[in-house]
C-alpha cells in the first residue's frame, strides 16, 4: 500500500507545481522487486469470516445460540430433569407459572409452571433442547459426510450414476415415514436408534442434490483441462469440484440442521418419535397439544424453543452461506 | 419420443414393483410380529396353548400367514355326514380327542388325513422318524402340534388343551403375485355363482333413477355397471374395480379404494321409488342409493320381495358429505391454486424491489416458514384463525360446513406460498443479471415488458416441473393439518395404519403414493419440455448425461 500512495502523493505534488516535464518522473528499477508477484496475502476462510462478522445481527444470533446451548447442556448437568418426582402429588399437576410460584416459592425450576405429571416445564425444555440439538448436529454431520462423499463420486462416475439412479428411484419412492417407523419398530426408539433411522436413508437426498451439482461442474472447461493433463479422480474431486461447492454445502447445512429438529417434532406428533424416557421437544409438544387452549404454558414454550433454535440455525447458516460465496468478498 | 416414453413407463412399472417388494419385506418380515400383542389384553389373559393359537389367529388376521385348524377340518368332514348334530357323533368325538394324547395322536386316521391334505405327507410317522426333531413340512405348509399341557397330577392346565394346526407362511413373491393378481377385477355375467339365476346379460337400458340410459347387468355383482347421477363426476361405473389393498383392522375387510371414495356424513333421504314400485305412483322416502344394488344370495325376505323384482337387493346409502379423498383434494387443490396465484406475483415483486421494504418483509416471512417446525405454525394459524376471525377449529364442530374448510386451506396455502415466493425470487434475481436482460434493456424495452415477457417465463422454467407434483400431491392429503383440525381426509391413512399395524393399508398407501409420484415426475418432465423448447427429453444432444 505504502509505495503506491507515496507515489501518488509525489505525483499530485508534481502536478500542482509544474506543467510539463515535471509531470513525469523515473522510478528505480529494482530487478529483484520486479520478480516478485505482488498479490496481497489472501486467506479464503479469513475473508469469509470478515464478511460474516460484518453483519452485526450475526453476533446477536450467535449469542442467543450460545445461551440456548448453555441452558441445554449446563442446567441438566446440575439439575437433572426428573419428570416423575411429583407424580404422587395431584395438586402439583398442570400448574400455571403463577400458581407454581405460589406453591413452591420463586425458583428457576417452576418459572414456567408444571406439566401434566407435576414435572417442571423449564427443566423439561432444557433437557429436550439438549436432545434436539444433539440430534440435529449428529444427524447432519453423518448425513452430510456420507451424502457429500457419495454424491461427489456419484456425480463424477457415469457408471456409478446408472446404478445409483435405479437405487434412488426406488428408495425415494418408499414413504419416508414408513421407513423410519419400521426401523424404529425393529431397532427400538432410543436416541441412537433414532439417529440410525434418520440417517440410514437420509443421506440419499443430499447425495442426489450433490450429484447434480457435481455433474454441472464436472464438464466445465477447467475441469476438462485438468482431465486432459491427467489429474487423478480423487484430486479432481477434492481440488477442482468440492471447493467450488463450498457455498452450496453451507446453504444445504443451513436447511439440514433445523430440519432434523422439525422432523423429530413431526415424528413425535404422529406417534413414531423417540421413546418416552428420552425427553424431547417433539414429545413435549405432542403431549401438550390436545389441551393447548387450557394449559397454554405447557404448549407454547417448547414450540417457541424449537422455533427459536431452528430460526437461529437457519439464519446463521444462510448468512454463512452468503459469506462463503467469494463474490461477496470484494 | 414415443420410444423414450415407452422405456420410461416400463422402467416406472419396474421400480413400482420393486417398491412394493421392499415395502412388503419391511412390513411383513422385518417388523417383529410380536409388537401387535404389546397392548393386547386378550393376549395377556390367555395362557399356554390358547395363547399360541390366539397368536396364530391374530397373525392370520393381520395377513402374516394362513393357518388351518384341525377342529375346523373335523367340522367340515362330519357336518355334511351327520348334519347339525355332528358333535354328538362317536367317531367325531374319538377324532377330536385323539390330539389330546401326545403319544398316540399320530395313529389317528383323521389326523393323518389332515396332515396329508395340507402338506402332502402321507406317512407322518415315517416322516418324523426320518427327520427327528423337525416339524412336518410340505407344499409350503408346516404342521404345528401343540401337545396338551398337564399338571404334575395329570390334569389339563388352564388353556393347555392340545391343538393341531397347519401353518402357511407366505413368501414375498407369493404375496406380490397374489397382490398383482387381485389388483384389477372386471365384473362379468358369470360373477354370480347362484345356479338359480338363469337370465344373464349386459345391456343398455333406460335408467328410471337418472332419466338417462345406463348399462345394466344381470349375473354381475352390481346391477348398474355404468350410470349417471347428480354426484360429481356425474358418470359412475361399477365394472372395473381397483383393489389396492384390504384393511385388516381399522376398516375391517374393506378395500382401501372403497374406504377413501365412500361419501361420509349424514344419510340423505330423497323421495324415490323402490324398483318394484316403478311405473306406479307409489313413492317413498329413503336414503338407499339404488344405483349401488348388488346381488344378494340369501332367500329374499317378505320385505324384499315386496320392493325388489329380482335378487339385487343389497345396497348402500346416500350420504350428504364428501368422501375422504374429496375432502383432502378440495382443501389441497384450493390451497395449491391460491399458493401459486399469490406466491408467484409476490416473489416477482420482491425480486423487482430487491432489498426494499417489501422484500425485507417477504424474506422475514420466508425465514419464518422455512425454519419454524410446521406443527408450530399450524397451531399459530389455528389460534389466530379461531381467536381473531372466529373460524371453527375442529372440523366436526363447525356449524356451517363450508367454514370448516377455511382454516385447513389457509394452513396449507401459507407454507406452500412461502416456498414458492422463495424460489421465484431466487430465480428472478438470477435471471435479472443475464446478458439477454441487459440486451433487452439496451434495445429499449420497458422494464415492465422485460419482467413480464422475458424474466418471468425464464424463471418459471425451474418451477414448472413441480406443478403436476403439487396438484397430484393433493390426493395424498396433509398429515399435520388434517390431524390438527380433525379433517376426515386421507392424509393420516398411512400414519394410523403404521401405528395400528394395518399392513394391507400400508401396502395400498405406498402403491398409491408411488404411482402418483412417478406420474407427477413424468408429467413434470413433459410440461418442462413444453415450456422450455430447449429441453429435449429423448435425444442425447444438449447437456448432460
Amino acid at each position: 500500500m505504502s509505495e503506491y500512495t507515496q507515489n501518488k502523493a509525489v505525483f499530485a505534488d508534481n502536478a500542482a507545481n509544474s506543467k510539463d516535464d515535471s509531470l513525469f518522473y523515473f522510478i528505480d528499477k529494482n530487478s529483484i522487486e520486479a520478480e516478485k508477484i505482488t498479490a496481497p496475502r489472501y486467506s479464503y476462510w479469513r475473508s469469509v469470516f470478515r464478511v460474516f462478522f460484518k453483519k452485526k445481527v450475526n453476533f446477536v444470533l450467535i449469542g442467543l445460540l450460545l445461551l440456548i446451548f448453555l441452558a441445554a447442556f449446563v442446567i441438566p448437568a446440575f439439575a437433572p430433569y426428573a419428570p416423575y418426582e411429583n407424580v404422587t402429588d395431584a395438586t402439583s399437576f398442570n400448574l400455571s407459572p403463577a400458581k407454581a410460584i405460589n406453591k413452591y416459592g420463586f425458583s428457576l425450576k417452576y418459572l414456567l409452571g408444571t406439566g401434566g405429571m407435576g414435572n417442571s416445564i423449564l427443566y423439561g425444555i432444557c433437557s429436550s433442547a439438549r436432545t434436539s440439538l444433539m440430534l440435529a448436529v449428529i444427524c447432519a454431520a453423518i448425513n452430510m459426510t456420507i451424502g457429500i462423499i457419495l454424491g461427489a463420486v456419484w456425480g463424477y462416475s457415469k457408471r456409478f450414476d446408472q446404478f445409483m439412479l435405479v437405487i434412488y428411484n426406488i428408495l425415494a419412492n418408499v414413504p419416508y415415514i414408513l421407513m423410519i417407523s419400521v426401523l424404529v419398530y425393529i431397532i427400538g426408539s432410543g436416541f441412537w436408534s433414532f439417529v440410525f433411522a434418520l440417517t440410514v436413508t437420509g443421506w440419499l437426498g443430499i447425495s442426489y442434490f450433490f450429484r447434480t451439482q457435481v455433474m454441472i461442474i464436472r464438464d466445465r472447461e477447467y475441469s476438462l483441462a485438468s482431465r486432459c493433463l491427467g489429474t487423478p479422480i480423487p484430486r479432481m474431486i477434492t481440488k477442482n469440484i468440492l471447493p467450488f461447492l463450498t457455498s452450496v454445502t453451507v446453504t444445504l447445512l443451513a436447511t439440514e440442521l433445523p430440519s432434523y429438529i422439525s422432523m423429530e417434532v413431526f415424528l413425535s406428533y404422529i406417534g413414531v418419535g423417540l421413546s418416552a424416557n428420552v425427553p424431547s421437544l417433539g414429545r413435549m409438544i405432542q403431549e401438550a397439544q390436545s389441551a393447548f387452549m387450557i394449559y397454554p404454558w405447557e404448549f407454547w414454550p417448547p414450540v417457541a424453543v424449537a422455533a427459536a433454535i431452528t430460526i437461529i440455525l437457519y439464519v446463521l447458516g444462510q448468512n454463512l452461506a452468503d459469506a462463503t460465496d467469494p463474490r461477496t468478498h470484494m | 419420443m414415443k420410444r423414450y416414453m415407452l422405456r420410461r413407463i416400463l422402467f416406472s412399472i419396474f421400480s413400482l414393483l420393486v417398491v412394493i417388494v421392499v415395502v412388503m419385506l419391511l412390513v411383513y418380515t422385518l417388523i417383529n410380529r410380536n409388537v401387535i400383542f404389546q397392548t393386547d389384553d386378550v393376549w395377556n389373559k390367555k395362557s399356554w396353548n390358547d395363547r399360541t393359537v390366539y397368536e396364530y389367529q391374530q397373525y392370520q388376521k393381520f395377513g402374516y400367514l394362513d393357518f388351518a385348524n384341525y377342529t375346523i377340518f373335523l367340522k367340515n368332514k362330519y357336518e355334511p355326514l351327520y348334519g347339525d348334530q355332528y358333535t354328538k357323533n362317536a367317531d367325531y368325538k374319538a377324532d377330536k380327542d385323539a390330539i389330546q394324547n401326545a403319544e398316540t395322536w399320530l395313529t389317528n386316521p383323521s389326523v393323518q388325513e389332515f396332515i396329508a391334505q395340507n402338506t402332502g405327507v402321507e406317512d407322518a410317522a415315517a416322516y418324523l422318524a426320518a427327520h427327528p426333531g423337525k416339524a412336518i413340512e410340505g407344499n409350503g405348509w408346516e404342521i404345528v402340534y401343540l401337545a396338551p399341557q398337564l399338571t404334575p397330577r395329570g390334569k389339563v392346565k388352564d388353556g393347555g388343551t392340545g391343538y393341531l394346526l397347519a401353518i402357511y407362511e407366505k413368501s414375498v413373491f407369493t404375496r406380490l403375485w397374489n397382490y398383482l393378481g387381485d389388483l384389477f377385477t372386471v365384473e362379468t355375467t358369470n360373477d354370480v355363482t347362484d345356479p338359480n339365476l338363469k337370465d344373464r346379460y349386459v345391456r343398455v337400458e333406460k335408467d328410471p333413477y337418472s332419466g338417462f340410459y345406463a348399462v345394466v347387468g344381470s349375473g354381475t355383482t352390481h346391477k348398474y355397471l355404468l350410470y349417471f347421477d347428480s354426484r360429481f363426476p356425474f358418470i359412475h361405473q361399477n365394472w372395473l374395480h381397483l383393489n389396492l389393498g384390504t384393511s385388516f383392522t381399522k376398516y375391517r375387510g374393506q378395500e382401501i379404494t372403497e374406504v377413501i371414495t365412500q361419501p361420509t356424513g349424514d344419510q340423505v333421504k330423497v323421495k324415490t321409488q323402490f324398483p318394484a314400485m316403478l311405473g306406479s305412483d307409489e313413492y317413498t322416502e329413503t336414503a338407499i342409493d339404488f344405483h349401488s344394488l348388488t346381488y344378494n344370495y340369501s332367500t329374499p325376505t317378505k320385505y324384499e320381495t315386496e320392493r325388489f323384482p329380482d335378487q339385487y337387493t343389497a345396497s348402500s346409502y346416500r350420504f350428504g358429505g364428501l368422501s375422504m379423498l374429496e375432502n383432502s383434494f378440495v382443501i389441497g387443490i384450493i390451497a395449491t391454486i391460491l399458493a401459486y396465484l399469490l406466491g408467484l406475483p409476490i416473489g416477482i415483486t420482491m425480486a423487482r424491489h430487491k432489498d426494499g421494504l417489501f422484500d425485507k418483509i417477504g424474506n422475514l416471512y420466508i425465514i419464518f416458514i422455512m425454519a419454524v417446525p410446521s406443527l408450530a405454525y399450524i397451531f399459530i394459524f389455528a389460534v389466530v384463525g379461531t381467536g381473531l376471525f372466529g373460524l371453527p377449529y375442529k372440523f366436526a364442530n363447525a356449524q356451517v360446513k363450508i367454514l370448516a374448510y377455511f382454516l385447513p386451506t389457509i394452513s396449507l396455502t401459507l407454507p406452500h406460498m412461502g416456498s414458492l415466493m422463495k424460489w421465484m425470487r431466487r430465480y428472478m434475481i438470477d435471471q435479472m443479471n443475464s446478458d439477454y436482460v441487459k440486451f433487452a434493456r439496451a434495445e429499449g424495452f420497458s422494464e415492465k415488458e422485460i419482467y413480464r415477457k422475458h424474466i418471468s417465463p425464464n424463471a418459471m422454467i425451474y418451477l414448472v416441473h413441480g406443478i403436476p407434483a403439487s396438484i397430484l400431491g393433493c390426493l395424498t392429503g396433509a398429515i399435520i393439518t388434517e390431524r390438527v383440525y380433525a379433517v376426515p381426509g386421507v392424509g393420516n391413512l398411512l400414519t394410523t395404519a403404521i401405528n395400528g399395524h394395518d399392513n394391507g393399508i400400508i401396502v395400498a398407501c405406498t402403491v398409491f403414493y408411488t404411482t402418483l409420484s412417478i406420474i407427477s415426475v413424468i408429467l413434470g418432465d413433459l410440461l418442462l419440455a413444453k415450456w422450455d423448447p430447449r429441453v429435449s427429453l429423448s435425444s442425447s444432444k444438449g447437456g448432460g448425461r
